[in-house]
């Protein structure tokens, strides 16, 4: 009942909002979200306090069942979702992209938000399969319609490239998820950890590699990401927060949940190589961000770097390293929630956000954006007591000391390739803030950056404070995620 | 009833519905006074049409899930000329269905007035073949029907009277002819290859087994195949398609993108049921060739139209090509899957001609923010795009393509997977071209952007009605697919 509203009531008003509602003024249109986003949040907490579920038969023939529940995993990445979009609706009061009616991006906003969060809580392998797919148009709308108004090809381009190579990859998804499926004869997730392992090992290796080839573009992981920098840089400011808070979570969850679950020995085949692919992720993400010209990209290929880390966990195959890949999940969505609603802020002030065009020190001009992004910055950079460490020292660790069925030396070497990509951000995140911080001595011809007020200070506000308390207080997810952790180890 | 064969006219109705309404129709004709303007033609036939649709579907929904089976011979032999499953049942709901959808498309268009009342025949007349053919089982009356079910579209096409509608309908006539010279030729080496005038699975067992009818059951197979390869669009059979298409008035092309491919699937169903199961499945292997090539080659032309008709005639092309992908996997979870596909294609595509009525635009450029304009033209059609794309909302056409896939994933066939995989990339980008103009906010420089406004839509009653209908089943197939599914097994 409570996952049933949970989901139902932010596509409900989504669908409504983007078709009977569209001319909704944007006044009742932000109430109307606000209320949405607000009983979702609501219905989350009230979900990961009783856990309670549901299942019903949707499509007998195939054995598929309409099944929605929660577990340690799902439960902060449900919150995450479900908090990110709380944000998202007071953000609309700050910035309301053009495009089209304010209804119509509300709408999807929500839409997408009802999808990832049914992609979170699906229990069978097919029904995360369409949820997973359930929030391609919406997203598909926000970049190409709301994204940045300056250019019409790009945001096309960006938009069509985002849901083309999406496709690809949840196409060789569904493809994997038919081979398990048949082979098994279940799509229950719940039964398929158990059945998987007693596969033949050809079987489970190909439904492995295939889930696995397929998540690794929603993730990004490194070959596969080029999708991400524009659709993240053209995506209006709600739009980019979604792409990397909650749809790149879709893409590890979805690993955690199939082929880590479901077929560990296959995964351990395939993860030397999915290693090896993150460190070059955090490598090349490093790399492009020391050059990039533009920071709402360089804030992009972040991800593509923070990513790097989580693949390096789950491939470490160790509790350590699972739970180093949930923690840095939880981690990167906030930290780049922060960054990307900074920037956006940025870029509603300045009209661009081109590192070479010399502005005025953010410290002086607006000592509030300035601390933010100092602080975003440093949980990005990896600075214990923030977000952003833990799940990069976990990560790093738990590749030192992998799972015992690991190739140790080369996991020692992607170790230590990681570590020199997190001092690459170091670098990077340095020259951000000195650009942007320190800054130019502030020009009396130029108008000074006006500081954050109202909603938007609220809206900061929470997510630097939840990349501290996440920073200080570890446990707070590690122990939600602790016990389906070690049950999954011990699946093995 | 006569002693020599049985017969339950009750099962006939939805072959007799329409065959006996192409004749009425004509008579009322005949008998009505000159002055009366010949307007109640097309409803009558609608109505002949859903009654026909729902006597298919009492073997659809059925507790027994036995098929409805008449024109029986008596025992001990106990053959009948007339037998439909769940499957065919739903398949001839749908060919009756698309049929009255056409028709009242057809109702809306420019015709001459005169013309109404032989429309209304011709589509009555094609959809009693298209519905016979799904369940016939012998040689003869296979033949016909499939035969009945085409011939009526080529009058149809030549009744619009201009000079290109005259080539569309020779092309089809001729194509037409050369799939019937086809039909026949396989029709007859079954014959000689099984000694059975019927499509019978002992009857393929047994050819299979001895070697030397063997290669004449293969090349009959084969034959087969190609002949209706003509009439699903199949490639390298599918030139006809587009011309066609293009120069028909819409509800003409309607008729043929759906119930003419839901009847010539239910032809090539009867075929591949008969080798079910005999171990002579191999000799379908034509159809390997021919999906993939459907599959690819109709997206990758669809990309670069800008013809609306002409986008969803290579649509069509391309989406014969899914239903062809699951049978040749030759069981009858594969028979079921390519009913279940053809069925949501069929419903998305009388959706999309409805609305491409509606509108009444020949570019795609003149599709730009319909979904502001008219938003139930657009939002139905945007739907509709989505269905025929396979992505959510329209989760629909995803769940087909699912169960479309699942029997090639079981059977390993990898290259038809991985062209499949490449297929729904290319099908994505074929539609969402299109959905992004019906989305997109109106041209800047449009020099007059709202004169489309002022200019309200025509009344279009029977179009506006399909739109609705067709809508509601999409919604509702969406959100629980079982409906739909459910009806075939």
């Amino acid at each position: 009942m409570v996952v049933s509203l949970l989901l139902g009531v932010p596509a409900a008003v989504g669908l409504w909002l983007v078709t009977g509602g569209r001319m909704l003024p944007a006044r009742a249109a932000r109430a109307v979200t606000a209320a949405a986003t607000g009983s979702a949040l609501v219905l989350a907490v009230v979900l990961a306090v009783m856990r309670t579920g549901v299942d019903r038969p949707w499509l007998p023939d195939l054995g598929v069942r309409w099944s929605f529940g929660v577990d340690g995993i799902s439960v902060p990445l449900v919150l995450l979702t479900a908090s990110v979009g709380v944000l998202l609706a007071a953000h609309a009061w700050v910035d309301l992209p053009q495009g089209g009616t304010p209804a119509t991006f509300l709408g999807c906003l929500l839409l997408v938000e009802a999808g990832a969060l049914a992609t979170f809580t699906a229990r069978d392998a097919v029904l995360f399969f369409v949820a997973f797919e359930l929030v391609l148009v919406p997203m598909w709308v926000l970049v190409s319609r709301y994204g940045d108004p300056r250019d019409a090809r790009a945001r096309a381009d960006a938009a069509h490239r985002f849901v083309l190579y999406t496709a690809v990859g949840s196409t060789l998804m569904l493809v994997g998820i038919l081979v398990l499926v048949g082979a098994a004869g279940t799509s229950d997730l719940g039964e398929l950890v158990a059945v998987g392992s007693t596969l033949p090992a050809g079987t489970q290796l190909l439904a492995a590699a295939l889930m696995t080839a397929g998540l690794a573009v929603k993730v990004p992981v490194f070959p596969v990401h080029t999708w991400l920098p524009p659709a993240h840089t053209i995506a209006p400011t709600a739009g980019s927060v979604l792409l990397a808070a909650v749809l790149l979570k879709m893409g590890t969850y979805g690993l955690v949940r199939l082929p880590v679950a479901t077929l560990p020995d296959a995964f351990a085949r395939l993860s030397p190589l999915l290693a090896v692919l993150g460190v070059v992720g955090i490598v090349w993400g490093g790399l492009v961000c020391l050059v990039e010209r533009d920071l709402k990209r360089l804030i992009a290929y972040s991800s593509v770097g923070h990513m790097g880390f989580v693949v390096l966990a789950l491939a470490a195959g160790s509790e350590t390293g699972l739970q180093a890949a949930l923690f840095a999940n939880i981690a990167h969505g906030v930290v780049s929630a922060l960054l990307f609603v900074l920037v956006g802020g940025l870029k509603q002030r300045w009209g661009s956000v081109d590192l070479t065009v010399p502005r005025p020190a953010l410290r002086e001009t607006s000592p509030r954006l300035g601390f933010v992004l100092v602080l975003g910055l440093a949980a990005t950079l990896g600075l214990p007591g923030l977000a952003g460490f833990w799940g990069e020292f976990l990560a790093v660790y738990a590749a030192v000391d992998p799972a015992a069925d690991r190739p140790r030396a080369l996991f020692v070497g992607c170790a230590v390739a990681a570590a020199a990509g997190a001092a690459l951000a170091a670098a990077y995140a340095l020259r951000v803030a000195r650009v942007v911080w320190v800054g130019d001595r502030p020009d009396p011809d130029v108008t000074p950056t006006p500081d954050t007020v109202g909603i938007e200070r609220v809206v900061l506000g929470a997510l630097a404070a939840s990349v501290v308390v996440l920073g200080v207080l570890p446990m707070t997810v590690l122990s939600v995620t602790a016990d389906t952790v070690a049950r999954l180890g011990g699946a093995r | 009833m006569s002693p020599l064969v049985s017969i339950d006219w009750l099962v006939l109705t939805p072959a007799l519905a329409p065959a006996v309404g192409a004749v009425l129709v004509l008579l009322v004709d005949a008998l009505l006074p000159r002055g009366v303007p010949p307007r109640w033609a097309p409803p009558l036939g609608a109505l002949l049409l859903v009654v026909g649709a729902a006597t298919a579907l009492r073997g659809s929904v059925g507790a027994t899930g036995a098929p409805l089976r008449t024109l029986c011979l008596p025992a001990p032999d106990g053959a009948c000329l007339w037998t439909a499953g769940p499957t065919e049942s739903t398949l001839q709901a749908g060919v009756l269905l698309a049929a009255a959808a056409a028709l009242a498309l057809l109702h809306d268009a420019e015709t001459a007035s005169r013309d109404r009342v032989v429309t209304t025949m011709l589509v009555l007349s094609a959809s009693a073949g298209g519905v016979a053919v799904a369940a016939a089982r012998d040689l003869g009356a296979w033949l016909v029907a499939l035969e009945l079910a085409t011939v009526p579209v080529v009058a149809l096409l030549a009744l619009r009277g201009t000079r290109r509608s005259g080539h569309g309908a020779l092309t089809l006539l001729v194509t037409s002819l050369a799939s019937f010279a086809l039909l026949v030729l396989g029709a007859a080496l079954w014959s000689t290859a099984t000694g059975d005038a019927a499509f019978l699975a002992e009857g393929a067992q047994g050819a299979w087994a001895d070697e030397t009818t063997r290669p004449v059951l293969v090349l009959a197979v084969a034959v087969l195949v190609a002949g209706i390869g003509f009439k699903l669009s199949l490639v390298p059979f599918h030139a006809w398609t587009p011309q066609a298409y293009s120069t028909a008035d819409l509800g003409t092309a309607t008729f043929l993108a759906t119930a003419s491919k839901l009847a010539a699937l239910g032809a090539l169903v009867v075929v591949v049921r008969a080798l079910v199961g005999t171990g002579a499945e191999g000799v379908l292997l034509p159809l390997a060739v021919v999906a993939p090539a459907s599959m690819l080659l109709g997206n990758v032309v669809a990309l670069r139209q800008d013809d609306p008709t002409r986008l969803l005639a290579w649509s069509t092309v391309a989406q014969a090509g899914w239903v062809a992908l699951p049978l040749v996997v030759v069981t009858e979870e594969g028979i079921r899957a390519s009913a279940a596909y053809v069925l949501v294609y069929a419903t998305a595509t009388v959706v999309a001609f409805a609305a491409v009525t509606r509108a009444g635009s020949a570019t795609l450029d003149g599709f730009r923010g319909l979904v502001r304009r008219d938003p139930l033209a657009g939002g139905a059609l945007a739907l509709a795009l989505l269905v025929l794309a396979g992505l959510p909302p329209g989760v629909v056409g995803l769940v087909a393509k699912v169960v479309a896939l699942r029997p090639v994933v079981d059977e390993r066939l990898w290259g038809l997977v991985a062209v499949a995989v490449v297929a729904v990339v290319l099908g994505i980008a074929v539609y969402l071209r299109w959905l992004a103009l019906l989305v997109a906010r109106p041209q800047p420089d449009d020099a007059t952007p709202d004169a489309s406004q002022d200019v309200p839509p025509a009344p279009m009653r029977p179009t506006r009605s399909v739109l609705v209908l067709g809508t509601l089943v999409l919604v509702v197939t969406s959100a629980l697919p079982h409906a739909l599914l459910g009806l075939l097994a």
